[in-house]
């Protein structure tokens, strides 16, 4: 075990995360009266990966946990215990447990151990309470060596997983790798897991279980591979417990594989890899698989694409396609032996060994290669990318404004591969913005257990209803997007939907219904969280405003009460829970929804329920904007904020004593901001009736802002002005224009917010 | 160059020399770090910023980098402010940041060691001796060697929001 085993923690982090959030809800999706085996093992199927990998990395106490989780699920997957509810608690709080051990190991707050302990106990109780008597007995070799695979890798001899192509030089030579697999055999126990075919090149692959240490043999390797075209793994925990479950054959099969195929070489052995490596690995190797699974596939044939697909559930939580998981990885276990053992042993042996592989273990943490479906790509990688792309954007609108002024002086040619740049770049950029994108599942996904642990808590009942899951926006915002509608969904649970009998009462079903709804609607993304509940409280909303000495009136319209509650320390929960009612939390989710770029609107109905409505732009780089001149200048506005532009005649601006101005569109007042006064930019247009007033609408708040003149439409690349320079009022960002220069970005709601306040100031004077 | 390190016994710091870029303001001549120095360009009139100081003439588009533009003459009060096809910005790479600074002309690239560099009198609390690292002179040219990292990071710059700046 000579590799630092540190360097791969940060990616079983995120894939034991990954698992146990696949756990978490399909355990939430179980019907407990009559549970889906597929389901069943797919949780067994995540508890165990995370085992396996959490032993392989030395976690000893999320494998022990882990491993009680397990003895109690795979009672339950063969149907020796019936499922009930207060398991299904137990395995969310184990859930719970095995996040607050993983969050400890990533530099949180350790954990208690005490709460470990109980978790344990009570695990253990329900597994052993029930009749574990005769049905039982014939399973249990299955626990047992669940147990062995919990051993730290230190109790067995390690197992390494080599992988290489020869050289060329190397596979052609019919001497070279059998003396290879000869060598390596002399440091202990070989299995062949995938070979090319004969003189062919390709991969290989070899599971080395020996007591010598790594160096000893990969000198070997290295001679007859390429450097780089050749890895060794080493493999524990669960991988032990392979290397034991087919340590019946592996002499065998390489005697034979020598035997019966001159071409055998060289190999090392694998066993498993890490989950973490794989993520990596396969990237690396996938090519590779692929051409030398023809070999044994004459053999192995269906199975072996079988095993090679498992791979796939790696980014994506098994949660999501339980099915198609379970068939790809439940087979796979045999199928790592059986590709070498099929195609140089007799077979016969090899159904007997793979059954008990199966049992113990459906999803060997080993094997190598395989399509997989995704790759880990840092972020920052991709964010580069999305910077190359948005260069690229820029200077592709620069040539073609060069182009532009040429007029006819401009080849023809020139004219057309500037038209197809514009298109390919277009395509470029769409293609490689969607690298961002990510299904709002991943938020979604942790609102059931919100819903069942705070109804029941409350006493409530009540079914979530979610739609649209695989709407996908960016990652960015996916993680800001979080607190806000948790936020938003424990509001309407506690002040939405109502008590049972309330409900009852007013003629509604006893169990309320929370929506969740995501879609995209033009350039943005809308997500919705309605309940069925009383509705607001308009009266109550308004007494409050008052207490809390804000400026209300009966005469306001839904709306306006309505975004009251948004205001910093506004509740009107009767009683303050530890859920809700403190008032803080609507000023909050509406900041971040704003930070974001979105908005959050409210419709409600006394006693119908309540709908917020979150408009998201779809990304945090790009938008779409309307330029207009003033002066000299460019200004962007963004798109959103936009409502109508209009020319005002003369007199149509009124002034408020002598400094405010505003003009009425359809009925309203709306104070007019001026961009040249407030930016004092020089050389623009002072005469309103020669200029342009567009109308803008930030959070229900408008204003009318003059402008010289509107440009045009058009998506811009959003750049940071504060990375090189500082924050700069009524300024957002920047972006670079198509013919080079740099435009600024305003910053809607605090240009409004300006002109607001300037009016105050003077009706503040006026009444004083 | 011994002949100006007579006096301080030549450690081996002063004997290390460094290159320095040197530019006019003025009647007065500058060296910067040349670590510090990312490119010379010629100046293109930048973007203006609402609200800025006067010396801060707006941003540019450097290769899809927003950079801002301090004009150095306004703000030492040096030279006279003119922008001609001549006028030159040294775009400075600092305290992670990428920030331009126009100059009256770009003279060379000097190495200084460290003995030839005096301290610079103490003139009261103006605001640039702040930033002065020392005095060198070559021939008969005198180089005000300024620091310039802590310049433009400094709060007289109002180049970096104050929550920023440390």
């Amino acid at each position: 075990m000579t590799i630092d085993m540190s360097q791969f923690y940060q990616v079983f982090f995120e894939e034991t995360a990954e698992h146990l959030a696949a756990m978490e809800s399909l355990l939430l999706g179980l019907d407990v009266g009559a549970p889906d085996d597929e389901s069943l093992n797919a949780i067994f199927r995540a508890a165990h990966s995370i085992k396996g990998s959490s032993g392989t990395f030395g976690f000893t106490d999320l494998a022990d946990v882990t491993h009680v989780l397990e003895n109690l699920l795979d009672r339950i997957r063969k149907h020796e215990l019936p499922l009930r509810n207060d398991m299904v608690d137990a395995f969310l709080a184990a859930g719970d447990t095995l996040k607050a051990l993983l969050s400890a190991h990533q530099g949180g707050d350790p954990v208690d151990a005490g709460t470990v302990g109980e978790v344990c106990a009570k695990l253990k109780a329900l597994t052993s309470d029930a009749p574990a008597a005769d049905a039982a007995a014939a399973m249990v070799p299955a626990p047992v060596s669940g147990q062995n695979a919990a051993v730290p890798p230190s109790a067995g001899k390690p197992c390494y997983e080599i992988e290489f192509v020869p050289t060329l030089e190397a596979a052609a030579d019919h001497q070279v790798l059998p003396n290879l697999l000869q060598e390596l055999s002399a440091f202990g126990e070989i299995d062949i897991l995938a070979q090319p075919q004969p003189n062919a090149p390709g991969m290989w692959r070899l599971r080395l279980t020996t007591e010598r240490p790594q160096d000893d043999f990969v000198d070997i390797i290295d001679f007859i591979s390429e450097q780089d075209a050749w890895r060794v793994k080493p493999v524990a925990g669960p991988v032990e417990d392979a290397g034991g479950a087919y340590g019946l054959f592996d002499a065998p099969a390489t005697e034979s594989a020598e035997d019966a195929y001159g071409f055998f070489e060289p190999q090392v052995e694998a066993a498993a890899v890490t989950q973490a490596e794989e993520g990596d690995g396969f990237g690396f190797f996938e090519p590779l698989p692929d051409a030398a699974a023809p070999a044994p596939a004459a053999a192995a044939g269906g199975e072996e694409g079988d095993g090679f697909g498992f791979f796939e559930p790696l980014p994506v939580p098994a949660a999501e396609s339980a099915p198609a998981v379970t068939e790809s990885l439940a087979p796979p276990a045999p199928v790592s032996p059986d590709a070498p053992v099929v195609s140089v042993a007799p077979t016969a042996a090899s159904p007997a060994a793979a059954t008990p592989a199966r049992d113990s273990r459906p999803k060997p943490p080993a094997a190598a290669g395989g399509e997989a479906a995704s790759i880990r790509v840092s972020v920052e990688r991709a964010d580069q990318l999305i910077n190359l792309v948005g260069e690229l954007v820029i200077t592709q609108a620069m040539l073609l404004q060069c182009a532009t002024q040429m007029n006819d002086a401009a080849p023809e040619a020139l004219i057309n591969g500037l038209a197809q740049l514009e298109r390919n770049t277009r395509g470029l950029q769409e293609a490689v913005m969607s690298i961002r994108m990510m299904p709002i599942s991943f938020v979604f996904s942790r609102f059931p257990r919100v819903v069942r642990d705070l109804s029941s808590k409350l006493g409530k009942q009540v079914e979530l209803k979610m739609t649209g899951e695989t709407t996908e926006l960016d990652k960015g915002l996916i993680e800001r997007i979080a607190d806000p509608l948790t936020h938003l969904i424990r509001n309407s649970l506690d002040h939405g939907v109502e008590m049972p009998e309330k409900r009852i009462a007013a003629g509604k079903s006893p169990t309320g219904t929370i929506t969740l709804k995501a879609a995209h609607q033009g350039g943005n993304i809308v997500i919705e969280v309605g309940d069925d509940g009383a509705g607001l409280n308009r009266q109550r909303i308004l007494a409050k405003a008052r207490e809390r000495g804000f400026q209300v009136s009966d005469q306001m319209p839904d709306q306006e009460v309505w975004a009251l509650i948004f205001e910093a320390g506004f509740s009107t929960a009767e009683v303050v829970t530890d859920v809700s009612g403190r008032g803080v939390g609507m000023d909050v989710v509406r900041r971040n929804i704003q930070s974001m770029g979105g908005r959050i609107e409210i419709e409600s109905m006394t006693g119908i329920g309540t709908r917020m409505t979150v408009r998201l732009p779809l990304t945090l780089a790009i938008l779409d904007g309307m330029s207009v001149a003033v002066g000299e200048h460019t200004y962007i506005l963004p798109l959103s904020y936009v409502i109508e532009s209009l020319q005002p005649e003369h007199g149509d601006i009124k002034t408020l004593s002598n400094q405010g101005r505003v003009i009425q569109v359809r009925g309203e007042y709306l104070p007019v901001v001026s961009l040249q006064e407030l930016f004092r930019v020089p050389g623009a247009e002072t005469d309103f009736t020669r200029g342009i007033l567009i109308v803008l609408d930030a959070d229900g708040t408008k204003a009318a802002l003059f402008v010289d003149a509107l440009v045009g439409q058009h998506q811009v690349v959003i750049k940071s002005l504060e990375q090189n320079y500082r924050r700069v009022s009524g300024i957002s960002g920047a972006t670079i224009m198509g013919d080079g220069r740099v435009a600024l970005i305003l910053d809607v709601s605090a240009l409004i917010e300006s002109a607001r306040s300037t009016q105050q100031a003077m009706a503040a004077a006026a009444t004083a | 160059m011994e002949a100006v390190n007579q006096q301080n016994s030549a450690t081996e710091e002063d004997q290390s020399s460094s290159e320095y870029l040197t530019f006019r303001l003025g009647e007065e001549e500058y060296a910067i770090d040349i670590l510090k120095v990312q490119e010379i360009r010629g100046y293109e009139s930048p973007t203006t910023i609402a609200y800025a100081p006067p010396f801060i003439k707006g941003v540019i588009n450097l290769r899809g980098i927003i950079v801002p533009i301090v004009d150095l003459r306004i703000k030492f009060g040096l030279g006279t402010v003119e922008y001609t096809p001549f006028t030159v910005v040294i775009i400075l790479n600092i305290a992670q940041r990428v920030i331009g600074i126009v100059v009256d002309s770009v003279s060379d690239v000097t190495s200084l060691t460290g003995g030839q560099i005096r301290q610079a009198p103490d003139f009261s609390a103006s605001f640039d001796t702040k930033y002065i690292l020392g005095l060198a002179s070559i021939d008969k040219r005198m180089l005000i060697v300024t620091d310039i990292e802590r310049l433009m990071s400094s709060r007289d710059m109002e180049l970096i929001d104050e929550a920023a700046a440390n």
